[in-house]
């Protein structure tokens, strides 16, 4: 999740009063921000997804300011009406469709808020973005380039511009497959014969969306005007990134300007920062939240969150949002500006009026119940993953390899596919711990995933139980008279044991266990080779049971 | 006259038998007790001053894997001299190289012995190495190897003192495997060979009780062994439940006690319940394949019933009858078919309140979930989650807040706090904190929140859903002091065997 360091002056610059690190790290969390870090001019807040606006200064400081109650409702944006255009060209319609922009004059920057701009702006690309995928942002000197601007896709080959930190020209093409930027986000763009690009009247590059700018409007602490693009497939994600970052730059002083955006068959005048109309019913916020508050309350409640808010005339509480919240979608999301406007920290915990009685899974029950046979008997109880890999579950045991559950984006090749037995994973406890002293008896009880294409998800959890027993005398003697304990146990009383053959164990020491009809397990010695593969130097005998078909009789 | 024991005279007998000073793996082979019945012998001849233990460090020397290369076929620089004699004497280090069939890795390593032992010089002007003098044939360091060789391994202090330095010369090079062991000698005091010579009483005192004195009296007249019960016994280790197994239980416990039932749902689980149907639009970054594990094999499951996944759809794209304005996208069912690993038991949760939707509802599960994370020393894979679920008419996210810190005080912990925070299928949600006074720090531990009404209405659950949840694993390394939360399914027989039982 995104951060920001918030230094303590600085912050308090935007704040407009003079805070201390320890009123900082107090009160942030309130707003819904996670405390990272305390430094001693600094505090480091995690902020959510939903929240981009966060990833400002600017941003933070309108909603800490609201909490504290020094300003609140909605802070007033001003969009002045600008002259300059931008043409939307209809070749960019199946490569990179939408571009909105915005024209931010009169700004007077230090090296910290130009740092603080481009992280925004990463921070954007991010959250709202999804990695450039729906929107991605350029940021330009608007006085190095003359109006109008076109938006309109180019060949790979013909055109040429100096990329942003780069000295030397480069085609598009070469862009994409030399440039940091270009390999990091070719596949935005090279599926297209033709390429996104923004240019100026005299033919300019601004800039290469959604890869990378030019050089020549690049931004430094001397730039005052700027001009911003925001481009991607998804007109709202671009709507919403223009929004949060130009309602930033305004908060850092700067005055905004229109931009007429002329497509095909309409002209847009970008950016658009009327606030968005909701309607909250008094009764939902307090039965969602357990408070009885009066429409005043619920109104100071929303204006502590910078959202304008009035009774209307229908009873409701009608909601002004400004347009960097992003996050409002439902009435329900008011819902929460309520608790947030009326403080997190000021909820008295209730308990529910609710009756009910517990009660364990059938499964957690059988598992316990065996759990008590089987340290009864002697095992202690080891804990493995699901996760295993072929080499262990049937490689080393000589098993031949079944159908299991295989993953598609494995991390590593040692967690690949999904156990179909406990036993191999015992083994493997038991390599690990030569080490110990003997004899050495574990068990595990817990879930094996066999595919099955009959059912919904194509596979089926089983509760298994298995054991083994490994020691210099260790043998099938043993683990029969254990499995036979088990069973006893369990309350079973006619179960067979009848001779089997499997690759694991020793012929003619190896034997399947049988209920009515069915197979329900196997128990052995395990053959000398499994040992050998498992590096093991005592003989070692073992059993694994279906747990699934033990309803008591 | 002296009065022994029966194993205390067995064991100085055979001390004399073995010339008056043994080991006591010595005496364990001569005399066939074992070695806790010699020492608890010897330390009560001891006591009566016959015998003397004495105890010397022993330093065991033996080769690793890279020492045994070394040994079965020479030191990286003997076979760059070898092939260098060959070459007569001066040539290019590739060449050199080349002929003595020297792995890449062990090049600078024979370069740099070459120059220590003033065996060759390196040449810069013309980048040849030329020999200096016939090197001596084999170094202390190389009889070192081969005496390994032949034994498996040496005793240090047994050897001579030109071997002793080569050892510390290898040991610098990491080609041994150094252990240092306490040996412990008997000797049989000057003051012990005049009493031997006296002559010494046995006196047959009994040790172990058996069923026939038992039986048949003559316990009455046998002398019992007092033992010294101050005296270490070898170490017995009870069979017992996983650690981590023990605090799933006391958790588990605690939800029940709460009033809640337990729920268990699939494990591979297809997109739609694991996201789709927990309103996670289908471009989050929580499903992206850096953070899922999607299925090669079997690739996609069944959709439910098309007149859920069709209101499921339609809130996604515009917010259906919900009154929300959706994510504003167009939904794809074969993206929902997808099969994963399930990232949170929150779609078990998800399936059963579907089929579930008379309140009340309160049910929990702590079950395995996944994430593709590299494991470290703070991620797994594969871990545990812990989820509480209460649906019920006018339930409310103070209760919430109140169900959550009666959890935590049955967990011990007392010092709660909530701050807002925010999760994509709960509004309002918060997070919450906990204090832990032995490391005196606050840690983040479950999320929580109302899911929304997005998760809702599709499916037809009509009262609010209170929900909770987050990693168990943190919890229990809080718990149990552990900084590496990949130890906890290590399966380290020696920690399960001795860490105290959870309570």
């Amino acid at each position: 999740m995104p951060v920001i360091t918030l230094y303590k002056d600085r912050f308090s610059k935007f704040v407009g009063r003079s805070l201390t690190v320890e009123d900082m790290a107090r009160w942030l969390p309130w707003i819904g921000s996670d405390i990272e870090e305390v430094g001693s001019d600094y505090v480091k807040i995690e902020f959510n997804p939903n929240r981009v606006d966060f990833s400002s200064y600017a941003g933070v400081a309108r909603a800490f300011q609201g909490l504290m109650g020094w300003k609140t409702g909605l802070p007033k944006y001003v969009v002045h009406k600008g002259n300059i255009v931008l043409k939307i060209d209809e070749s960019v319609q199946k490569v990179r469709p939408y571009m909105l922009g915005a024209v931010v004059r009169n700004m007077k920057l230090d090296e910290d808020a130009v740092r603080e701009i481009m992280e925004m702006q990463e921070d954007l690309h991010w959250g709202v973005g999804r990695d450039r995928g729906k929107a991605s942002i350029g940021v330009h000197n608007l006085d190095n380039v003359k109006p109008p601007f076109t938006y309109l896709a180019a060949d790979p080959d013909e055109v040429k511009f100096v990329p942003l930190a780069k000295t030397e020209e480069m085609t598009l093409r070469e862009i994409l497959e030399e440039h940091e930027k270009g390999v990091a986000y070719k596949h935005l763009v090279d599926w297209s014969p033709k390429y996104p690009l923004l240019i100026d009247v005299e033919g300019k590059v601004l800039s290469m969306p959604p890869i990378i700018n030019g050089e020549l409007t690049r931004v430094d602490a001397e730039t005052r005007n700027f001009f911003l693009d925001v481009t991607g497939p998804d007109l709202r994600a671009v709507k919403q990134s223009l929004n949060v970052l130009v309602t930033a730059l305004a908060d850092m002083g700067g005055i905004i300007e229109s931009v007429k955006v002329k497509y095909q068959d309409k002209t847009i005048v970008s950016p658009d920062l009327t606030p968005q109309k909701m309607k909250l019913r008094r009764s939902y916020a307090n039965e969602l939240l357990g408070l009885r508050l009066s429409e005043n309350k619920i109104v100071e409640c929303m204006k502590k969150c910078r959202l304008n808010a009035r009774k209307a005339e229908d009873g409701t509480i009608e909601v002004e949002i400004p347009a960097y919240r992003i996050d409002i979608l439902h009435e329900v999301d008011l819902v929460e500006e309520v608790a947030i406007g009326y403080g997190y920290y000021r909820l008295r915990p209730t308990k529910p009026k609710t009756v009910t009685t517990g009660s364990f899974h059938e499964a957690t029950r059988l598992a316990n119940v065996v759990r008590q046979i089987m340290i009864g008997l002697g095992f202690t109880e080891v804990m493995n993953f699901i996760l295993t890999n072929n080499d262990i579950q049937f490689r080393r045991m000589r098993r031949k390899p079944e159908k299991t559950v295989k993953i598609a984006n494995p991390t590593s090749s040692e967690y690949n596919i999904a156990r179909t037995s406990l036993l191999p994973s015992l083994m493997k406890n038991l390599m690990d711990n030569k080490h110990e002293s003997f004899p050495q008896k574990i068990f595990e009880v817990s879930d094996i995933i066999n595919v099955n294409m009959n059912t919904e998800c194509r596979s089926e959890r089983h509760l298994h139980v298995a054991g083994v027993s490994a020691h210099s005398t260790a043998n099938f003697t043993e683990i029969k008279s254990t499995v036979e304990a088990f069973l006893t146990n369990l309350g079973l009383s006619r179960w067979k044991i009848k001779p089997t053959s499997n690759s694991s164990f020793i012929e003619g020491r190896v034997a399947c266990i049988q209920l009515g009809n069915k197979n329900i397990g196997f128990l052995g010695e395990i053959y000398p080779e499994v040992l050998n593969n498992f590096e093991l130097e005592n003989p070692v005998c073992g059993f694994e049971i279906n747990l699934e078909h033990l309803v008591p009789e | 006259m002296v009065e022994l024991r029966e194993n205390e005279y067995k064991t100085l007998l055979t001390i004399e038998k073995l010339g008056g000073k043994a080991s006591v793996e010595q005496i364990m082979n001569e005399s066939g007790l074992p070695d806790a019945t010699i020492m608890r012998a010897a330390l009560t001849l001891e006591e009566k001053k016959l015998v003397e233990i004495l105890e010397r460090e022993q330093t065991i020397v033996c080769f690793n894997d890279e020492g045994k290369l070394h040994a079965k076929r020479g030191l990286p620089e003997r076979l760059l001299i070898k092939a260098l004699i060959k070459l007569g004497g001066k040539s290019s280090i590739t060449k050199i190289v080349e002929k003595a069939k020297l792995e890449r890795q062990f090049v600078p390593i024979a370069l740099g012995w070459l120059r220590r032992k003033n065996w060759a010089a390196f040449d810069t002007n013309t980048n040849m190495l030329q020999l200096l003098e016939e090197p001596e044939k084999e170094g202390a360091d190389e009889k070192l190897l081969k005496l390994l060789n032949q034994e498996g391994q040496v005793i240090g202090e047994d050897l001579s003192p030109e071997l002793q330095s080569a050892v510390k010369m290898l040991k610098r090079r990491k080609l041994l495997e150094i252990d240092e062991k306490t040996k412990r000698i008997i000797e049989i005091t000057e003051a012990g060979w005049k009493r031997i010579k006296k002559g010494i009483r046995v006196i047959t005192e009994v040790t172990q009780l058996t069923p026939e004195l038992i039986i048949t009296g003559k316990w009455r007249k046998a002398e019992l062994t007092k033992f010294d019960v101050t005296a270490p016994g070898p170490a017995v280790y009870p069979a017992k439940t996983h650690p981590v197994q023990q605090i799933i239980q006391r958790t588990k416990e605690i939800f029940a006690e709460m009033g809640f039932t337990e729920i268990r749902g699939p494990i591979v689980e297809t997109a739609f319940w694991n996201f789709d149907a927990l309103f996670q639009p289908q471009d989050h970054p929580a499903r992206e394949m850096h953070d899922t594990f999607y299925l090669k094999y079997p690739k996609t499951g069944k959709l439910p019933k098309k007149s859920i996944v069709n209101k499921v759809a339609k809130t996604h794209e515009n917010g259906w009858k919900t009154g929300s304005r959706g994510w504003q996208y167009s939904w794809s069912p074969e993206e929902a078919k997808k099969l994963v690993f399930r990232t949170h038991t929150t779609a078990t949760t998800i399936r059963y309140l579907a089929e579930h939707k008379e309140p009340p509802v309160k049910v929990f599960s702590v079950d395995r979930v996944y994430r593709n994370e590299k494991m470290d020393y703070k991620s797994l894979a594969e871990f545990h989650q812990i989820e509480g679920i209460i649906m019920d008419k006018n339930v409310t996210l103070r209760d919430l807040i109140g169900t959550l810190k009666e959890f935590y005080l049955r967990l011990g912990l007392k010092k709660v706090r909530f701050w807002p925070s925010y999760f994509p299928y709960t509004e309002p949600s918060a997070q919450s904190t906990v204090y832990i006074p032995e490391f005196k720090k606050w840690f983040e531990l479950c999320g929580m929140g109302i899911f929304r009404p997005e998760v809702l209405a599709p499916l037809g659950i009509k009262y609010p859903v209170l929900a909770w949840g987050g990693g168990l694993e943190r919890l229990i390394m809080l718990k149990l002091g552990l900084d590496d939360i990949r130890f906890l399914y290590k399966n380290d027989l020696g920690w399960i065997r001795r860490i105290p039982t959870c309570q």
